[in-house]
C-alpha cells in the first residue's frame, strides 16, 4: 500500500492515514472507538463494532476469564465511571427520552461513582465495620432488649441473682382493717418501683403479705413475722446470697444506682462496724468484760467485710429495720433462730414498741456472739427519711434525704401517724421522674416550661396593663 | 477436581509480592510457646492459693497445746482444803492425758442477783478465749469426781464414730413427754455439745463442748440478762432447756448420750433414776445434790477420795 503522505495522528486521535482506517467507512468520523455508535444500521460491519456489539450486548466482555466473582465484577462496573454501559443505556432508550427515564441516567453515572468509592471504602474496611457492627448488635442486645438482664442475672457476670429484694407488702391488711384506696395507691407505687428496679438490674423481687393473720394460737408473736419471712425467703432462693429487707413506705429514688456499685463492691468502705461512729442508743462498745475473746472484744470484729452478716441503718433514735441487709449464713441462721424467744417476748413485749427492732438492740446490746458480725451503714444510703421523721425540718445530714445528693432510696418512716403517706409517696415519685429523666426529656420539658413561663409573663402584663388603665380610669 | 495441567499462571504477575494483609506479630509456634507458659502459670497459681487457702482455713495450731480443757468453777465459801482436793483431782486426770485445767472462782463473773451457779456459763467463754486452739472444753460440776482417770475423753466418748454409738436420738429432750427430741440423723462430726439427761431434764452440771463459732453463739445466748432475770426455777439448768427446745440451730448441734457415760449419780435420792446410778468403773461420780442439807458433801466424797488415790 502506498501511503500518499507519511501517517501522521490527527487532533481527536486517529489516524488521518486512510490505510490505517475501515476503508468503508461513511461517516467521516476517524476513530475507531465511536464506530458503534455508527454501526447500528450501517451496512458495513467491521470487527471492532461486532466486539462493541457483543459487549454491549452481554454487559461485560465474553472473553474476561478473570474477576468471575460477583462483587468484584459488580465492584468493577460501580467503580469505574462507566461511560460504556453510560453510552448504551443511552443509545438503548434514546427513543424514550421524552418519557424522561434516561435523565436520571447521567446522574446516575456519578452518583453510583460516589457510591462505588463509597463501597470500595467499606469493603477495604470491612473488618473494622464488622467489629463496630458487633459493638451496635451487642448494645441493642443488652441494654435494649431484655437481653441484658439474662446477663446481670448471671452469677459470673452481673451476679444478680445473688441479691434478693423482700418487699412488705398489705401492711395491716387482712382482719383489722379494709384499705382504702389511698393504701391501694401507695402499694401499687412502690411495688411498681420495686419491681422496675429488680427487673432492671436482675435481683430477685418477694413480695410478701404482711396481712395481719391469726397464724398464731395467741396474740404472740403477731405482726412479728418479719423473721419468718424472711426465713422463708432463704429457703426459697436457695442460690441468693444478700436479702434487702424493704417497708412498704419506701422508693428507690435513683435506679441507676445497682446494689453491687453502691455498696457490695466495696462492703468494707461503704458500712462500719464500731457503733461508737454513731451511737444514738449509747450502748457500751466494744465489750470489755475479761471472759471474752479478743474477736469479740475488739471494737470491730476482725474487720474484715466477709465476716459482715447483717448491715443495719441506725436513724436517730436507734437501729433501724425500715431497710436492711441480711447475708446468707450459719449465723444468720442463728441470729434469726433466736430473735425471737417466748422468754424475752414475755419480759419485754409491753416495752418493746418496735418489736423485732428492739430485739436486735437488745441481742446486739446483750449477747457477745453478736458483734463481730454486724456492721452498719450510713442511713443515707440505704434509708434517707423526709422532713417529719426524726426531725421536723428535716436538716439533720446524717438522717434526711437530700436532693442535690441523689440519696438511693427514701423511707416515709412513721408516715401512718399523722402524715400523709400518699402525699408523700407521690412528690418523691414525680422527684425521682425528674432527676432521672433523659436527655430528650428534659429537652423538652425545658421548651414547654419556657412557653409557659412565656405566657404567664405575657398574662401578668396584659394584668398590669389592665390594671394601669383602671387606675388611669380612677385617676381620671 | 483435578485437571490435566497445572493451573497457568497469570500472564500479568504482580509488579512486587504481595503483602500479607495482616503480616502475624508472633508466630504460631511462639504463640504457642506463650500459651503454655501461661497456662502453666495459672495453674501454678491456682495450687499455691489452694494451699495458702487451706492453710488459712485450718490455723496453725502451737505445738503443746493441749486438746482438751477441763473447767470447774469453784466456791470460795467451800473452804480451800475442799477445793485443793477437787482440783488435785482434775489436775491428775489431765496429766495423764495432756489436758489443760482451769479453776475459776464463782464469783469472778459479773452475775448481779443471778445465783452462783449460773458463772458456769462465763467461765466455759472464759477458758475458750485463754485456750484458743482447745479443740474441746469439758465442765465439770465442783460436786463430781473423776473417778476412772484411764478413760481419756477421746475414745469414751469424742471420736465421731464413738459418739454415734452412744448417741440418744428421737428421745425428748425434756423427760417424760417433751414434745421437742433429739435429732435422730446428726454425724458425729457435726456434733457440738455432748451432756447427758437425768430423770428430771438435762444435765447441765457436766458437759461438753466442741469450740467454734457454734459455742460462743450458745454461752452468750445462755447467758442472756433476760434469761438470768426470769427466775427460772433450777436457774441455768431451766434456761438450758428453754432454748435447747425453742431455737432448732441448737437442738441441731446436740447430741445426747447415756447418763453413765459421764455423769452417774452417786444417790438415787428419789428413787426412780436407776440407769443413772454409779457403778464401779464410772467415768464421773456425781455428788448431785450433796450441798443441800441434810446431805453433806465432803463426808459423802471422802471413800471416793479414798478410791481414786488407791
Amino acid at each position: 500500500m502506498s501511503l500518499s503522505r507519511s501517517p501522521s495522528p490527527q487532533r481527536g486521535g486517529g489516524w488521518s492515514s486512510p490505510g490505517l482506517n475501515t476503508p468503508y467507512n461513511t461517516s467521516g468520523r476517524s476513530t475507531p472507538m465511536r464506530v458503534n455508535a455508527n454501526t447500528n444500521g450501517g451496512a458495513h460491519i467491521s470487527w471492532a463494532s461486532a466486539q462493541a456489539k457483543s459487549a454491549e450486548v452481554k454487559g461485560y466482555p465474553s472473553f474476561a476469564t478473570r474477576n468471575q466473582g460477583f462483587f468484584s465484577r459488580h465492584m468493577r462496573r460501580i467503580s469505574a465511571s462507566l461511560p460504556r454501559f453510560d453510552g448504551g443505556r443511552n443509545a438503548r432508550y434514546a427513543e424514550k427520552e421524552k418519557l424522561q427515564r434516561g435523565r436520571w441516567g447521567g446522574g446516575a453515572g456519578r452518583w453510583s461513582g460516589i457510591m462505588g468509592r463509597i463501597g470500595r471504602m467499606m469493603w477495604r474496611m470491612r473488618l473494622r465495620f464488622a467489629v463496630l457492627f458487633g459493638f451496635f448488635f451487642l448494645v441493642v442486645a443488652f441494654y435494649v432488649t431484655p437481653l441484658h438482664r439474662i446477663y446481670r442475672r448471671a452469677s459470673f457476670l452481673g451476679g444478680g441473682s445473688k441479691f434478693v429484694i423482700i418487699q412488705a407488702a398489705n401492711l395491716g391488711g387482712g382482719v383489722m382493717e379494709w384499705k382504702g384506696p389511698r393504701e391501694w395507691a401507695i402499694e401499687r407505687d412502690s411495688l411498681k418501683n420495686k419491681r422496675k428496679y429488680a427487673k432492671k438490674w436482675g435481683y430477685e423481687l418477694e413480695i410478701v403479705d404482711m396481712s395481719t393473720k391469726k397464724r398464731y394460737a395467741h396474740e404472740w408473736r403477731e405482726s412479728w413475722e418479719k423473721v419468718d419471712t424472711i426465713r422463708n425467703a432463704m429457703r426459697k432462693y436457695p442460690d441468693a446470697e444478700w436479702f434487702w429487707w424493704l417497708d412498704l413506705n419506701t422508693f428507690i429514688m435513683e435506679p441507676s444506682y445497682s446494689l453491687q456499685s453502691h455498696i457490695f463492691n466495696n462492703l468494707a468502705k461503704t458500712t462500719y462496724r464500731d457503733i461508737n461512729a454513731y451511737n444514738p442508743l449509747n450502748i457500751t462498745h466494744p465489750l470489755t468484760s475479761p471472759y471474752l475473746d479478743a474477736e469479740t472484744r475488739s471494737p470491730i470484729g476482725d474487720g474484715l467485710a466477709s465476716s459482715i452478716n447483717i448491715i443495719v441503718p441506725q436513724d436517730c433514735s436507734g437501729f433501724n429495720l425500715g431497710s436492711f441487709f441480711v447475708r446468707r449464713s450459719a449465723w444468720t441462721d442463728r441470729l434469726l433462730d433466736i430473735w425471737w424467744d417466748p422468754v424475752f417476748y414475755e419480759q419485754k413485749h409491753m416495752e418493746w414498741e418496735h418489736k423485732e427492732q428492739d430485739a436486735l438492740e437488745h441481742l446486739y446490746a446483750s449477747q457477745a456472739w453478736v458483734r463481730p458480725h454486724v456492721a452498719f451503714i450510713e442511713q443515707r444510703m440505704i434509708n434517707s427519711f423526709p422532713p417529719g421523721a426524726c426531725g421536723e425540718k428535716g436538716e439533720d445530714p446524717r438522717i434526711h434525704y437530700k436532693e442535690q445528693d441523689r440519696d438511693f432510696v427514701v423511707n416515709m418512716a412513721g408516715c401512718e401517724w399523722g402524715r400523709d403517706c400518699w402525699g408523700e409517696m407521690y412528690n418523691y415519685r414525680q422527684l425521682s421522674n425528674k432527676l432521672n429523666r433523659n436527655r430528650w426529656e428534659r429537652v423538652k420539658d425545658w421548651v414547654s416550661e419556657s412557653v409557659k413561663a412565656a405566657k404567664e409573663k405575657r398574662k401578668e402584663n396584659e394584668e398590669k396593663k389592665g390594671e394601669e388603665k383602671q387606675d388611669e380610669r380612677k385617676g381620671s | 477436581m483435578h485437571f490435566a495441567f497445572p493451573p497457568r499462571k497469570t500472564s500479568h504477575p504482580p509488579p512486587y509480592a504481595l503483602r500479607q494483609t495482616r503480616s502475624p506479630l508472633l508466630r504460631r509456634s511462639r504463640l504457642q510457646l506463650i500459651a503454655l507458659v501461661a497456662l502453666g502459670c495459672i495453674a501454678g497459681l491456682y495450687m499455691l492459693s489452694k494451699l495458702f487457702g487451706s492453710s488459712s482455713i485450718t490455723e496453725a495450731i502451737p505445738a503443746g497445746t493441749s486438746p482438751v480443757v477441763i473447767v470447774t468453777t469453784l466456791d470460795k465459801n467451800k473452804g480451800d482444803a475442799f477445793n485443793e482436793k477437787i482440783k488435785q483431782n482434775r489436775k491428775a486426770y489431765a496429766a495423764r492425758h495432756g489436758y489443760a485445767t482451769f479453776f475459776p472462782h464463782t464469783s469472778d463473773y459479773p452475775l448481779g442477783d443471778s445465783p452462783h451457779s449460773w458463772s458456769k456459763v462465763p467461765s466455759m467463754r472464759h477458758a475458750m478465749a485463754l485456750h484458743p486452739h482447745s479443740t474441746h472444753f469439758l465442765y465439770l460440776s465442783p460436786l463430781a469426781l473423776i473417778m476412772n482417770p484411764s478413760l481419756p475423753l477421746d475414745s469414751h466418748i469424742l471420736s465421731p464414730s464413738r459418739l454415734e454409738n452412744l448417741m440418744i436420738v428421737d428421745q425428748p429432750v425434756v423427760p417424760p413427754d417433751s414434745v421437742i427430741k433429739t435429732f435422730s440423723h446428726l454425724k458425729g462430726d457435726r456434733i457440738d455439745m455432748v451432756l447427758t439427761q437425768d430423770k428430771e431434764g438435762l444435765g447441765s452440771e457436766i458437759f461438753i463442748l466442741r469450740r467454734g463459732e457454734w459455742a460462743k453463739y450458745l454461752l452468750d445466748a445462755w447467758f442472756d440478762p433476760l434469761y438470768r432475770s426470769y427466775n427460772f426455777q433450777r436457774a441455768e439448768g431451766h434456761a438450758l432447756e428453754h432454748i435447747v427446745q425453742w431455737h432448732g440451730t441448737i437442738l441441731a448441734k446436740l447430741a445426747l448420750v447415756p447418763q453413765r457415760i459421764m455423769n452417774s449419780y452417786v444417790k438415787d435420792e428419789k428413787g426412780n433414776n436407776p440407769g443413772g446410778v454409779y457403778q464401779e468403773g464410772d467415768f464421773v461420780a456425781h455428788f448431785y445434790g450433796c450441798d443441800k442439807a441434810p446431805r453433806h458433801c465432803e463426808e459423802e466424797m471422802a471413800p471416793y477420795f479414798a478410791k481414786v488415790a488407791s
